[in-house]
Order: C-alpha cells, then sequence, then structure tokens
C-alpha cells in the first residue's frame, strides 16, 4: 500500500510499464530486511524508497514532457500551413492583447521609478493640472505656494515637495540656438522628497528655496543630456536661457527618471524659487493679500514622518490648511462669503503611481480596448480549435488504434494539449514581439506628446504568459474531449478512407461557429456606435465654422506689458494682424478658442430669484469689438460688442442663448442686468444683446451659460488674449507668417499656438478616435475569422458528406435541391448566431454607453447594419462550399464508395 | 550507431547496473543483489533509481528485454530479464577504460601509492 502510493508520483506510463516490477523488488526488499535487521531496517527502506522517489520521478515526467514535445513539433511541422496560420494569428492576438495591456500597466499599474515609492503621499488631486486662480469649494485637487510652504514647515512630513502641476513648453536658448523644450518649476525638495539622486552632478536641496530668484541652477533629464549635449559630462556649468533667466545646468537625472507625472517627460527641471524669471510679471509664489484670489498649480508630494497614518496626517494637515486660509482671508469679508471661501480641505492619497491626467482619460477606452482584443482571441482560438478538431477528427483512426493498444487516454489528452500549448506558446513569443510594435503604434494613436516609458516588467510578462496559457488550453479543449469519447477500437471500424468522424462532432464544429457569430456581432455592434460617435462628434456644430480659422495666443504679461498697457496692445496688434494678405477676419478674446484658459463665477441675474443650491454659475469671456460677426456667430436678439463699448461707457454684456434660458425663461433678457460674484467682488452689466450658443472648449455635452463682456469693461484684466483668424487658404500655412508679424511688431512678446481650431477639436477627440479607429479594426478582424470559421465547417461538412450528396444527386435529387439544403443548414447557423449576437450586443454595449454621442446604445440603424454586414459575410463564406457541393458529380463520388 | 564515448561520464548507478548484466541476464532484484554484494552493501539501489536507469538504458539501446525466462524452472515467471547488448558492453568497457585511465594518472603524480 505504502509502495503503491509512491508509485502514483510517476507518470503514468512509467506506472503502465514497470509498477508491477518496482512492487516486486520493494516487497524482496522489504522481506529481506525483516529477516536481516528487523524494524529499524525495514523503515531504513521505506525512507530510502521516498527519497529515490522524489530524485526520480521528477524526471520520468520531464522525460515524458519532452516525447511530448518532440512529438508535437513533428505533427506541427509536418502541416507547415497550418501552423503558420494558427502561429500568425496567435501572435496578432495575443499582442494585440498584450499591447493594450501593457499601456494600461505603464498609465495605471506602474509605480514611479523613485525610492521607497509606496511610502509617498500626495497631498492633492493625481488628475488635476494647470493653473486655477480664484478659489475653490469643497476637496482642493491643487496648491498654492504659500499653503505648501505652510505645510513643509509643520513637521509632519520627513520631506514634502511641490512640482508644478502642468508642463510648460517654452522656447529656450542654449549655446546661441532656440528650441522648444518642457520646463517644470520644482521644490528644492523635490528631488530628495522622492529619493532620486543625480546621475551626473547633484540635483537641487533645500537651500534653493531659500531666497527668491537667487537659484539660476538647472537639472536637465537624461533623455535632454544624450539629445542636447551628446551625453558629455561637460554639460556641468553649461547656460540654458529661459525667458527672463539664465539657468547654469548643475546635474543629471537618473535614465529612468521621469518626473512625478506618468505620461510626461520634462526636459528641465528649474527651482520654483525662480518663477519670476520664467513667468515674469506674475507673482505666484505668494497668496497675494486683500485679493482673496490664490494661485492654484503645484502637485504636492511627501512622506509622512513615522508613526503617523495617512487619515492622522489628513486630519492635521487639514487643521493647518484651514489655518491658513482663515488668516488669509482675514475679517474683512461678509461673513456668508468667508464661510463659503473656508469651504475647503485636502485629501491625501497613496502617491506609489504618481500624477497622471491620462489615467482618467485613457484607462477607460483602454479596458474597453482590452475586453474587444480579448474577444478577437477568443474567436481565433474558436478556429484554430476547430482546425485543430478536424484534425483529431481525421486522426481518429490513429487515436482509436493507439488507445486498442493500450494507451491511457490522459497519456493521448496530454500529448494533444502539449500539441495546441506548443502552438499557443510560439504564438505568444511571436505575439510579444508583435507587442512591442503595436504598442507603439497605439501610443501614435493616442497622442503625439505622451510620453511613457517602455514597459516590459514582469507584469506585462506574466500577462502575456498567462493569456498563452489560456490559449492553449481553449485550443486543446476541443481535440481533447472528442478524443475522450473515442471509443477503443470504435475508429477501426469506421472507414480508413478520407475524412472519418461522427455526426455529432460536426455539430460541435457548427456550435462553435455560432459561438463565433455570437461574439462578431457585438464587436461590430460597438465599432458602428463608435465610429458614429466619431462622426458625429467631428461634424458637431460649434456654433461657427471652424474652417479655415486660424488660433494664436499671445502673453501680455511674460511680454512685460503693464496693466493699462495691455489694452492698447491687444487692439494694435489686431490692426497689424487684419492687414496681413490672405486674412479674412480677426476675433480676439481672452479665452480664445479651444486653446485658452477659461473663466466661471457665480452670477446675480435681474429678476431672477435664487433657490436651494442650485448652480448659479456661469462661465465668462471677455471679447473684441465685432468679435461675434467676425467669428460668424449670430446674434439672435439686440446687438453685439462694439467698439462703442468703452471703458467709461454704460457697462454691457452678451449673453447666449443658455444663459438665456436658464435664466431668463419667457423673460426678454434685453436691458436687464446681470452681475459677476466673487467672494465681495462685483461687477454688473446691461444685457444688450443674446448670441447663439458657440462652444469653446468642449465638444462633447452641453454648451453651458456664458457671457461676454467688452475687453474695456473687464471683470479682471486679461493677461492674454486669443486671436481667432480667418484666412482666405490653408491657416496652417499662415502660421509662421502671423507668428513673423507679432515678433515685428514686438519680438519680446511670446507666442502660443498657431495652430488651426480644428487641430485643436481634434485634440480633443483623441480617446474617440482611438476607441473608434481601433473598435473598427477589432470588428473587422472578428468578422474575417468568423467568415473563414464558417467557410471552414462547412467545407468540411461538405467533404464529409460528399458520399451523401452525391447518392442524394443519383436519386434524381438536382443541384437547387442541394444548394437549398445546404442553404437551410447554413440558415439555422446564422440566424442562432445572430439572435445570440444581438442579446450579447444589447448587454455589450452598455458598457461603451458613457462614450457615445449623439446615438443612442440601441441605435436600430447601427444595429441593423451589424447584423447586414455579419450575414453578407457570413453568406458569401458560406456560398463557396454550397457551391462545390452542388457540383458535386454522383458517378465520381459513389465510385468512392 | 552511436559512439559510445558520447555517452561517457556514466552515472555510478548505470555502471553498476551495467556491470551486473556484464556475466548474465538478470531481473530487477537480481541486479540490486549483485550490486549490493559486489560494492559489500555499501551501494543499494532503489527501486526507482533502478527502474527510471532501466527505461533510459533500454531506449538507448544499451540493454534489452528477454522475450523469455532464462531460468524456465523459476515459479515466478512474470519477472522481467535484461540482458547487456554489444553496445552496452562497449560503453560499459569505454567507461572502464575512462575510470582506470583516471587511476593511472592520479598514480602517476604520486597523489596514490603504486600499491592501495
Amino acid at each position: 500500500m505504502f509502495f503503491r502510493t509512491l508509485l502514483l508520483c510517476y507518470p503514468a506510463a512509467f506506472r503502465h510499464e514497470y509498477a508491477a516490477e518496482m512492487m516486486r523488488t520493494f516487497d524482496q526488499q522489504l522481506r529481506e530486511a525483516r529477516r536481516s535487521g528487523g524494524w529499524a531496517a525495514v523503515a531504513m527502506i521505506r525512507l530510502r524508497a521516498v527519497a529515490d522517489t522524489l530524485e526520480t520521478a521528477p524526471g520520468e515526467h520531464l522525460h515524458v514532457l519532452r516525447q511530448d514535445l518532440m512529438q508535437a513539433l513533428r505533427s506541427l511541422s509536418g502541416n507547415p500551413g497550418f501552423t503558420a496560420v494558427a502561429i500568425l494569428s496567435l501572435a496578432l492576438g495575443i499582442g494585440a492583447n498584450t499591447a493594450i495591456f501593457s499601456l494600461l500597466n505603464s498609465v495605471l499599474m506602474r509605480t514611479l521609478p523613485v525610492r521607497d515609492a509606496h511610502e509617498l503621499v500626495m497631498l492633492t488631486n493625481p488628475a488635476s493640472a494647470g493653473v486655477f486662480i480664484g478659489s475653490q469649494n469643497n476637496e482642493r485637487s491643487l496648491l498654492s505656494h504659500s499653503e505648501f510652504r505652510q505645510l513643509a514647515e509643520t513637521g509632519m512630513f520627513t520631506s514634502l515637495m511641490a512640482a508644478q502641476s502642468n508642463l510648460d513648453r517654452v522656447r529656450a536658448r542654449v549655446d546661441g540656438s532656440e528650441e522648444e523644450i518642457g520646463v517644470r518649476m520644482v521644490s528644492g525638495t523635490y528631488f530628495q522628497t522622492l529619493g532620486v539622486p543625480a546621475r551626473l552632478g547633484r540635483v537641487f536641496s533645500e537651500a534653493e528655496d531659500v531666497r527668491e530668484g537667487a537659484a539660476p541652477y538647472a537639472v536637465i533629464s537624461d533623455a535632454y543630456w544624450r539629445r542636447r549635449f551628446g551625453g558629455s559630462a561637460g554639460v556641468l556649468g553649461r547656460r540654458i536661457s529661459i525667458r527672463k533667466g539664465v539657468f547654469e545646468v548643475i546635474g543629471v537625472a537618473p535614465p529612468e527618471f521621469f518626473g512625478e507625472t506618468v505620461g510626461q517627460r520634462p526636459d528641465v527641471w528649474i527651482p520654483l524659487s525662480m518663477q519670476g524669471a520664467v513667468l515674469p510679471g506674475r507673482d505666484w509664489l505668494h497668496d497675494a493679500p486683500g485679493k482673496s484670489e490664490k494661485v492654484m498649480w503645484l502637485q504636492v508630494f511627501g512622506r509622512l514622518r513615522p508613526p503617523m497614518t495617512l487619515e492622522q496626517a489628513e486630519a492635521r494637515a487639514n487643521v493647518i490648511f484651514q489655518q491658513g486660509l482663515a488668516a488669509y482671508y482675514g475679517s474683512a469679508l461678509k461673513a456668508e462669503t468667508r464661510k463659503q471661501f473656508l469651504d475647503q480641505r485636502l485629501k491625501l492619497r497613496p502617491a506609489a503611481y504618481g500624477a497622471s491626467q491620462l489615467r482618467g482619460q485613457f484607462a477607460e477606452p483602454l479596458w474597453m480596448l482590452l475586453a474587444a482584443a480579448a474577444t478577437v482571441l477568443l474567436i481565433a482560438c474558436a478556429n484554430l480549435g476547430n482546425l485543430l478538431l478536424t484534425q483529431a477528427t481525421a486522426r481518429g483512426r490513429e487515436i482509436a488504434v493507439r488507445l486498442a493498444l493500450g494507451a491511457s487516454r490522459g497519456r493521448l489528452i496530454r500529448q494533444l494539449l502539449t500539441e495546441s500549448m506548443t502552438l499557443a506558446v510560439f504564438g505568444g513569443l511571436a505575439g510579444l514581439a508583435a507587442a512591442v510594435v503595436m504598442r507603439a503604434g497605439l501610443l501614435r494613436l493616442v497622442s503625439d506628446t505622451i510620453e511613457l516609458p517602455v514597459a516590459a516588467d514582469a507584469r506585462v510578462l506574466g500577462f502575456s504568459f498567462a493569456l498563452t496559457l489560456a490559449t492553449g488550453l481553449i485550443l486543446g479543449l476541443l481535440p481533447a474531449l472528442r478524443t475522450t469519447s473515442v471509443e477503443a477500437g470504435a475508429g477501426l471500424k469506421e472507414q480508413g478512407r478520407g475524412v472519418t468522424g461522427s455526426a455529432k462532432w460536426a455539430r460541435v464544429g457548427k456550435l462553435v461557429v455560432v459561438g463565433q457569430l455570437a461574439l462578431s456581432l457585438p464587436l461590430l455592434v460597438a465599432a458602428g456606435l463608435l465610429v458614429g460617435t466619431l462622426y458625429r462628434l467631428q461634424n458637431v456644430d460649434l456654433g461657427y465654422s471652424k474652417d479655415r480659422l486660424l488660433m494664436v495666443r499671445v502673453d501680455a504679461v511674460t511680454g512685460g506689458y503693464e496693466e493699462q498697457r495691455r489694452l492698447a496692445m491687444f487692439q494694435e496688434l489686431y490692426e497689424r494682424i487684419r492687414l496681413i494678405p490672405g486674412v479674412r477676419t480677426v476675433a480676439y478674446s481672452e479665452n480664445g478658442l479651444f486653446s485658452g484658459p477659461d473663466s466661471a463665477d457665480e452670477v446675480d441675474v435681474e429678476g431672477y430669484v435664487k433657490t436651494g443650491k442650485d448652480d448659479f454659475g456661469s462661465r465668462y469671456d471677455h471679447v473684441g469689438p465685432g468679435y461675434f460677426s467676425a467669428l460668424g456667430i449670430p446674434i439672435l436678439l439686440g446687438r453685439e460688442v462694439t467698439e462703442q463699448d468703452q471703458a467709461s461707457s454704460n457697462k454691457v454684456c452678451v449673453i447666449n442663448e443658455s444663459f438665456a434660458a436658464r435664466f431668463f425663461a419667457g423673460r426678454n433678457p434685453i436691458g436687464m442686468h446681470v452681475t459677476q460674484v466673487y467672494g465681495d467682488q462685483r461687477n454688473t452689466f446691461e444685457v444688450v444683446g443674446v448670441a447663439r450658443d458657440a462652444r469653446s472648449n468642449n465638444v462633447r455635452g452641453e454648451v453651458g451659460r456664458r457671457f461676454y463682456v467688452p475687453l474695456t469693461q473687464p471683470v479682471n484684466a486679461p493677461d492674454s488674449i486669443g486671436y481667432a483668424i480667418r484666412t482666405a487658404g490653408d491657416p496652417a500655412g499662415m502660421a509662421e507668417t502671423v507668428r513673423r508679424a507679432i515678433r515685428e511688431f514686438d519680438p519680446s512678446l511670446p507666442v502660443t499656438g498657431a495652430r488651426p481650431v480644428a487641430e485643436y477639436v481634434s485634440d480633443r477627440l483623441n480617446q474617440d478616435r482611438l476607441l473608434a479607429r481601433l473598435s473598427a479594426a477589432f470588428g473587422v478582424v472578428a468578422l474575417l475569422l468568423t467568415a473563414i470559421g464558417l467557410y471552414g465547417v462547412l467545407s468540411y461538412g461538405v467533404t464529409r458528406r460528399t458520399n451523401e450528396i452525391g447518392l442524394r444527386m443519383a436519386l434524381g435529387a438536382g443541384r437547387s435541391a442541394v444548394l437549398r439544403m445546404i442553404a437551410r443548414e447554413t440558415g439555422w447557423l446564422l440566424l442562432a448566431g445572430a439572435a445570440l449576437g444581438t442579446a450579447a450586443a444589447v448587454g455589450g454595449t452598455q458598457w461603451i454607453a458613457s462614450r457615445l454621442y449623439g446615438l443612442e446604445r440601441g441605435d436600430p440603424l447601427v444595429y441593423g447594419s451589424a447584423v447586414c454586414v455579419l450575414l453578407l459575410a457570413a453568406g458569401l463564406a458560406a456560398a463557396i462550399p454550397a457551391l462545390r457541393a452542388s457540383r458535386v458529380d454522383p458517378l465520381v463520388a459513389l465510385r468512392h464508395e | 550507431m552511436i559512439d559510445p564515448e558520447t555517452l561517457l561520464p556514466l552515472q555510478p548507478a548505470t555502471f553498476h547496473i551495467l556491470v551486473a548484466l556484464a556475466d548474465r541476464d538478470r531481473h530487477g532484484y537480481s541486479i540490486l543483489q549483485d550490486v549490493a554484494a559486489r560494492t559489500a552493501g555499501k551501494i543499494k539501489l532503489s527501486a526507482g533509481t533502478l527502474y527510471s536507469s532501466i527505461r533510459r538504458l533500454l531506449e538507448q539501446g544499451l540493454i534489452e528485454e528477454l522475450k523469455e525466462s532464462p531460468e524456465p524452472d523459476n515459479t515466478d515467471e512474470r519477472r522481467r530479464y535484461y540482458r547487456l547488448t554489444p553496445f552496452g558492453r562497449n560503453v560499459a568497457l569505454a567507461e572502464a577504460r575512462r575510470l582506470n585511465d583516471l587511476l593511472t594518472q592520479a598514480r602517476s603524480t604520486g597523489l596514490i601509492p603504486k600499491e592501495l
């Protein structure tokens, strides 16, 4: 009994061969031991048997595996056409899945390449970026510099760092030549908090934070060091001029370090204390007293001083934060206003994964695409599984013989699985290579500006290994099941010629095809919906034409313009641009179109009674004279902003349709008053016109309420201005001309943008484009695979039934009767597939409902087209074998009998 | 024909099995007993080692299984007997030479005395 159990450690084949002999040998050893040495010797024998089994059994298993593998390789190389197609389709399937997963991994699951990333916490919202001026209710997304300093001084953190939340692309001069680089301002504690040392030179220290404007130093990225300085050690001490500052390179960051924000790769880091030199004319380092306006622009990360927990830290940080807010807003404000301003709090989060705007944007689309890619792989597996099943059926005789000769069923299944596993492993290896290429292509589809570190880490490799394993199992499943149902000797009784096999297994093949049809339809429907969404978004009514419209921004503050000189400059530049040959009209405003800031405040509207806690906010913009007519936005009521609206004249505004509908429902707004409210600040404007809704910032969703005030009567004097230039020809071609004109006007005036509005709008549709293109590609591949699968099964069926068809024809059935028979059988398959597929699509499309625009997820046209396309492709695939069947020559078919 | 040298060096257990089969055909237990007797009990093979070696030796063609029992009067005629093939004999000989060469070298350097 003891030894019999031990023997189970050996492979069945080995046991089958030697178990009886081994048992006998063991018994004899035991008997001998009892005679000579008593119980101690017996125990010794048993102990040795255990040790011996542990030593030799693994080797025997390996031996069997090697045999199976050799046989699998022989069998695969004996069928090179099938093997090549199988490996190629698996490579594409596994590659696509791995590529998408590796992007998800980079965006969602990779920790920052810093020391002990899991100990990092962040006090700001990882998805936030930009500059917010004013105040924010509830959870604070970014911090001001003063707030960061207050928190840093508390001693709650062993170290705390701040980094500019957006990446500035600025023109810089290096060795006399000008280039655009990515610059991020960071606190002196930045590298030390993250635990990142310099690979060359030194990184910043707290000394850089001490005196404003006194740390003209730069740390550059490894990539920039190689690209711009050829990786030379002589880079230390070189100078980079950025706007009003000249920065000495003091160090190079390690190669894998990209900063705290996933998806961005700054070229240069400079100290926050140099903000004044990089953004001259602005003070973003201090909360301006008495203005009630904070500049919130920093991401803040830190390491907690042990043994403090995240919850304790959050509570304490909020106490300090509240004290700071109370001191800043002072007691001059009205009680109600003050209460509103103090309604802010910090949320602390683990920060191992860093900040990222990509995560919110692309995680969901990527998960959707991964689901689609997995479905395609499943369809491909079904095809190959069906082919392997056909082979197993063709090998039914061989299998039956081997069973009859005493081969164990388990051994045969194991061998078939080894074969499918070998295919999968080759497919998986090729898939890894394909994934590298696909990932690069995917990234380019997503955006040109996103930079993600290449991530072939353990998780991605593990994913693709697991996928390969699953693929191999799915592939081998059908043939293995087929084998288990063969009765020993059964195949021997069947005819030995051609393709033989039971009708039952032909039915299984058909079921697989129904499954493929049912899986393809949801993919086609999703592709239809997403492509439809993209089409609608691309053609969304902006309220004006985006054709031949160029957007250019100038930054007056950085250009050194005092507040009182700006308005005149904006006007003068407007006149200049208007005179450029090829320019039709020019409209200018603070926010511009799809490229500038946005402003929003609470409003008090005359005759509108506020109730409850509704949203009383509205966006607003400062516009130049003739803004609406220049852009082509119709004025529905009253007049637009004109040159008559001066600083000294009556303060006026134009509201949009949404504003009118919300606050003036059923009333005539003309002559009524709208008051902008921020803290204790109030600006009242008389409504002189209603303009059609126009989009200037979002493509999706509602246009939203907006009012437009003349630049001459500003709520706050704008820092920068955007010119929307309607051109006679290609707007991109005019960009350089306009830039040059602005440079001639004032060389120190920084120009940003200079891109067609159509491009900005197109940028907003990146995720939609990615989804539409890839889902369409997956849909087409699924359709093709399914058609091939159907063709294969029907074609095999016709071959299998050549005799039967020949007999029918010999008995008088005509060609059309044979065609009808095949059509009837195929029709049922298609019907069942389409019905199941529709059900799957209805369930599946709820996952993409949030991505749709302008159509419902049950859009009948999309469903109808998807079903038609599927049936058409299936019909074509079925036609070939059906025609072949109708051409069966009864004489030839029967002669085979 | 495979060159016997390519199979060298043999594992000790393998060599002992070949040696045991050199003078006569044996079944498994008899091989064990012979090895134990020749090594004065120092080497006691276990069933697992014995039969996985036998499996390998059969595949490599060093031994073969006899169709009939060479001891017809044996009560247990289901025993499986093994015989050394000419190739197996060559391999065992090559291994013996290799070991002898090693000894000669060790003697020539004075590591071991002329007479052990």
